[in-house]
């Protein structure tokens, strides 16, 4: 063992609890950069992970098995899987309305190409058995066990729920039951060289089907059209992780620094020792170095574990909608996190550790030495006058002694306060937008009382029993209006639609009543108030490149009409606008509503209403009350919670190993000041008033420039998910969670100053003073 | 008790995991007394200063000072004695770098929730009493050895303490120095107050000190009054 290893283990044994320090925080920290780094390579192409962890199809293309043979689209040499015979389901006239269902005919859910991820119950091995396709932990109105029915087609048992990332198909069975199922289609599932780009694909394309009969294709889904519809969802996430990545970084590097630092101070006294002894200058800085690198190598390898450990989960939540279930990160985060952190950590000590080579010996021997600044002392002298509590004005001056340290501390609290700031703020705007978009309508019932033109069948989960409605529909909506406790009535009905010109349906929901309190917010403009008039969700107009005062053409059937768009409301639906019921009248004339809403008085018993309504038409079914949540908004809420905590966590051990440097340099002054009757809660409040001071003005700081980051990630939010940054997202801050907020500084800081105040508090006086 | 006795010690005893600081000792010192405390390193005799000023808590037996059995206080219930009850000076001064001279002092009383200005006339009024009121907004740094030490004993007796303990004040002081600071005690001695003090130094002990006990491997080996030997000074 060399001599510079065993001064260096010496030192590490000796100032175990600052060794601890910078383990904790070397881990802590590393843990937040691994979870950070993770965050922004995982926000960066979650979609092209996912892609890449199942294998996804590059090209997913249908065949007229009339024109073209199994065999002759095996002959390909591109990579790709099938030929799966294809067929579609129509659900409509099944309990549960699923749409029309791609039903592809797949032996196993492996493969080369579109590898499925069975995520609940088993693959489809029997005739009668059925998997969905459905994003992993998604919930639905179906689970294993239930039966879907399609008419001429046999009954077909949910067995399981996979996922493909392509949208390759909604469901699958066995090659065998698609047979059954009159199969129209042979689905081709491609993956190319080169798939960058649409001419790439397209270029993929021509290759496979090169040498086909003509007219044997019938219609190809590029991945990258798959692509762009999963990232303008994921967009949503993307600033939000981004700027937590960015934070966590920034936490990271300001505490270990400040670690580093603080460590270099309180070791130069050692190193004059050292020197004394004959050590080298070059020998005193390896000791130095490799004393701060024995913990902040193992604070780092643990933190880089912890980060994978912790951070997966988090990173899992957010990109699971994209299928992915299995997630690692790319290599590169972990080496970043492997070499960088000690790289930092040595670069920060690396500077004092200069200084500390070049100081002669005795001088480094006196350095630990307080030698405070003109207005350290002229404020220290300015406290000791004030009529605050001694404890309190001496605590209230420690900052000002080591101004650099408490900087470094300031701008951890700062950073610590601004990601709560953001972070609840984050929070209040999704949970306004979601309640906003989703509310829970505790307020009202949602009465059904028949099915809307062209829907199929809806039953009510509880009864499963249609509405029939009974009464006219003017009869039904006088008796709702009639009820005891009915404060408004709305009634609706909805079409669906082509929009002219457009890419996509969409479902018009004309509403009749009282739309101002029960219809949709409107953000600009006004709700349709004649015929020909609609209003529509940003998500609608974005699409489309629309804006109010644009007329669109629906036709519906034989129907066609023009409608003026005169608004925008807030849904999240970008394909469902939203008329007067006179346009109704134009497009479906004597159509009747298949809905109610009806908003109760407070204090109206939701079952006494219920069973009223029953009674005025026994037809009518009343909807159980909406679950207001969406998995988005929780997973965006988890994960800032998840991140707020780990980040003030940080920032507060920035306090707390602050606090253990300024106890450990005033051990004398501490034990003196016990000495002449300091209690052991006046220590404490001396030292946890230090850093509340620091937490205050923390508070103060970092809150405004949380609520600056929040107005720019919030918007950027927006804009990601083709919505637009509306006064609900924006205006979520209010004084009295403004003031709470501000006191987030003095709770990280409190809490950080806390252990190492009440330890230093418990100090032996005779120790300390004998030591002298 | 005695009735004019500061400080009981019975049968005290320190252990340590390796060894005994203190093995049965048993001391009084009577109101305006100056003992001085003396013996090879090692002996015990800083222990003994720490049990009486409740800086550190004896294995067994009692301290008395005062009436008050420090034994039955907790840490804050030291703290309160130590802040009323004594005053302290140390070899090394102990003066807070950041504090000025007057400032050091002040604190004393400020800490019994004495208002600052209140606590800074008490302290110059003894800064003129020990003659150092031109150094009272010097910082810590600037003083001499002599004029730390002095402000160090003005602090201790910023609370009117019945019990001044000094630890070895004049070891880390020059000689002129240190003779200022024993005349000090003298002088402080003689018009009524109760002094202990640990020492190594001879002429300290046999100059301020009217009973010497020796301690030697945590017992008192020895006990002499001096009055002889003052007046042979004189």
């Amino acid at each position: 063992m060399t001599a510079v290893w065993s001064a260096a283990w010496a030192a590490v044994r000796r100032r175990m609890l600052q060794t601890i320090v910078i383990g904790v925080v070397v881990c802590a920290s590393t843990a937040t950069l691994v979870m950070a780094l993770g965050l922004l390579e995982s926000a960066a192409a979650p979609f092209d992970r996912a892609f890449a962890t199942q294998r996804g199809a590059h090209l997913t293309a249908a065949f007229d098995p009339a024109k073209v043979s199994e065999d002759q689209l095996r002959s390909g040499q591109t990579e790709s899987a099938g030929p799966f015979l294809q067929s579609t389901l129509d659900t409509s006239t099944g309990e549960v309305f699923m749409g029309t269902l791609t039903v592809a005919g797949r032996a196993d859910p492996g493969g080369s190409v579109d590898r499925l991820s069975v995520w609940r119950g088993r693959w489809a091995t029997a005739p009668g058995e059925i998997v969905l396709n459905r994003v992993p932990g998604g919930e639905g109105r179906t689970d294993v066990g239930f039966e879907i029915t399609a008419a001429g087609r046999p009954k077909l048992t949910v067995v399981g729920f996979a996922h493909s990332v392509t949208g390759s198909a909604d469901a699958w069975v066995t090659p065998d039951q698609v047979k059954a199922l009159q199969p129209t289609a042979l689905q081709m599932l491609y993956r190319f060289q080169k798939a960058a780009t649409a001419a790439e694909v397209a270029e993929g394309q021509q290759t496979v089907t090169a040498g086909l009969p003509e007219g044997a294709l019938l219609g190809t889904l590029s991945h990258l059209t798959v692509r762009d519809k999963a990232t303008s969802e994921l967009g949503v996430f993307i600033p939000f992780l981004m700027i937590f990545g960015v934070l966590g970084l920034v936490v990271a590097v300001l505490i270990v620094a400040n670690v580093v630092s603080g460590a270099v101070v309180a070791g130069f006294r050692h190193i004059g020792v050292l020197k004394a002894l004959g050590f080298t200058p070059g020998q005193v800085m390896a000791v130095y170095l490799v004393m701060v690198s024995i913990p902040a190598v193992a604070g780092c390898v643990l933190g880089t574990v912890a980060g994978n450990v912790f951070a997966k989960p988090v990173v899992q939540d957010a990109v699971e909608g994209f299928g992915v279930t299995e997630l690692s990160f790319a290599p590169w985060v972990n080496a970043v996190a492997l070499l960088g952190m000690p790289a930092l950590v040595i670069s920060a000590a690396l500077v004092p550790a200069l200084r500390a080579r070049g100081l002669p010996a005795a001088r480094a021997i006196s350095a630990g030495i307080t030698t405070h600044t003109g207005r350290a002392l002229r404020i220290q002298r300015w406290l000791s006058g004030t009529r605050l509590p001694r404890s309190v004005s001496l605590g209230l001056g420690v900052p000002f002694a080591r101004a650099g340290r408490s900087a470094l501390t300031l701008a951890s609290v700062v950073l610590g306060v601004m990601t709560v700031t953001l972070a609840a703020g984050v929070t209040m705007s999704v949970a306004a937008y979601d309640d906003a978009v989703r509310p829970s309508y505790t307020d009202r019932v949602e009465v059904l009382a028949g099915r809307p033109p062209g829907m199929p069948v809806m039953r009510t989960p509880e009864t499963g029993e249609p509405p029939a409605a009974t009464l006219s529909d003017s009869d039904d909506e006088k008796m709702l209006r009639s009820l005891p406790g009915t404060n408004a009535v709305m009634a609706v009905s909805q079409l669906e639609t082509e929009v002219a010109g457009g890419t996509q349906d969409a479902m018009i929901f004309f509403y009749r009543g009282d739309t101002g309190a029960l219809g949709p917010r409107v953000l600009t403009g006004h709700w349709p108030d004649g015929p020909g008039q609609v209003v529509a969700p940003s998500r609608f107009l974005n699409q489309r490149g629309l804006g109010v005062g644009d007329t669109i053409t629906v036709q519906a059937g034989e129907n066609r009409t023009e409608l003026k768009i005169v608004g925008v409301v807030l849904t999240n639906n970008e394909d469902q606008i939203f008329a007067d019921w006179t346009a109704l009248d134009v497009l479906a004339p004597g159509t009747r509503a298949h809905s109610y809403q009806v908003r109760f008085t407070p204090g109206t018993d939701r079952q006494t209403f219920t069973a009223a309504i029953a009674a005025g038409d026994p037809g009518l079914r009343v909807l159980p009350p909406r679950d207001g949540s969406s998995s988005t908004a929780v997973i965006l809420i988890s994960a800032a919670t998840v991140l707020t905590l780990v980040l003030g966590a940080v920032a507060a051990l920035g306090v707390f190993n602050t606090v253990v440097l300024n106890a450990r340099e005033r051990r004398r002054d501490l034990g003196m000041l016990k000495s002449i009757g300091m209690t052991p809660r006046q220590v404490t409040v001396m030292l946890v008033t230090s850093m509340g001071a620091l937490g205050v003005v923390g508070g103060l700081v970092g809150v405004p420039v949380g609520v600056v980051v929040h107005q720019l990630v919030v918007p950027a939010m927006a804009h990601a998910g083709q919505a637009d940054a509306v006064d609900i997202l924006m205006n979520v801050y209010h004084a009295p969670a403004l003031v709470l907020l501000a006191l987030a500084g003095v709770v990280i800081a409190v809490l950080g100053a806390l252990v190492p105040s009440r330890g230093a508090a418990r100090l032996s006086i005779a120790t300390v003073l004998h030591n002298e | 008790m005695n009735n004019d006795a500061v400080v009981q010690i019975s049968d005290l005893r320190k252990e340590y995991s390796d060894s005994t600081a203190l093995d049965g000792v048993s001391l009084t010192v009577r109101a305006g007394e100056a003992v001085a405390v003396m013996g090879p390193s090692g002996s015990g005799k800083s222990t003994l200063l720490n049990m009486i000023a409740g800086l550190d808590r004896p294995t067994s037996g009692s301290v008395v000072v005062h009436g008050t059995d420090l034994g039955s206080l907790n840490e804050t219930g030291l703290a309160l004695f130590r802040r009323r009850g004594i005053g302290m000076i140390f070899q090394f001064f102990n003066l807070l770098d950041d504090l000025s001279a007057l400032d050091n002092v002040a604190l004393a009383a400020q800490l019994t929730g004495t208002p600052a200005g209140q606590a800074r006339r008490r302290a110059l009024e003894l800064f003129g009493e020990l003659g150092i009121e031109n150094r009272k907004n010097v910082y810590p740094a600037r003083l001499s050895g002599g004029e730390r030490q002095r402000v160090a004993v003005a602090r201790a007796l910023m609370n009117r303490p019945a019990l001044l303990l000094a630890d070895e004040p004049t070891g880390a002081l020059d000689s002129r120095s240190g003779e200022q600071v024993m005349d000090l005690l003298l002088d402080l001695n003689q018009i009524g107050q109760t002094l202990l003090l640990v020492t190594h130094d001879e002429r300290l002990a046999t100059r301020c000190a009217s009973r010497v006990i020796e301690v030697v491997d945590g017992r008192i080996e020895r006990e002499q009054s001096l009055e002889r030997t003052q007046e042979k000074a004189l």
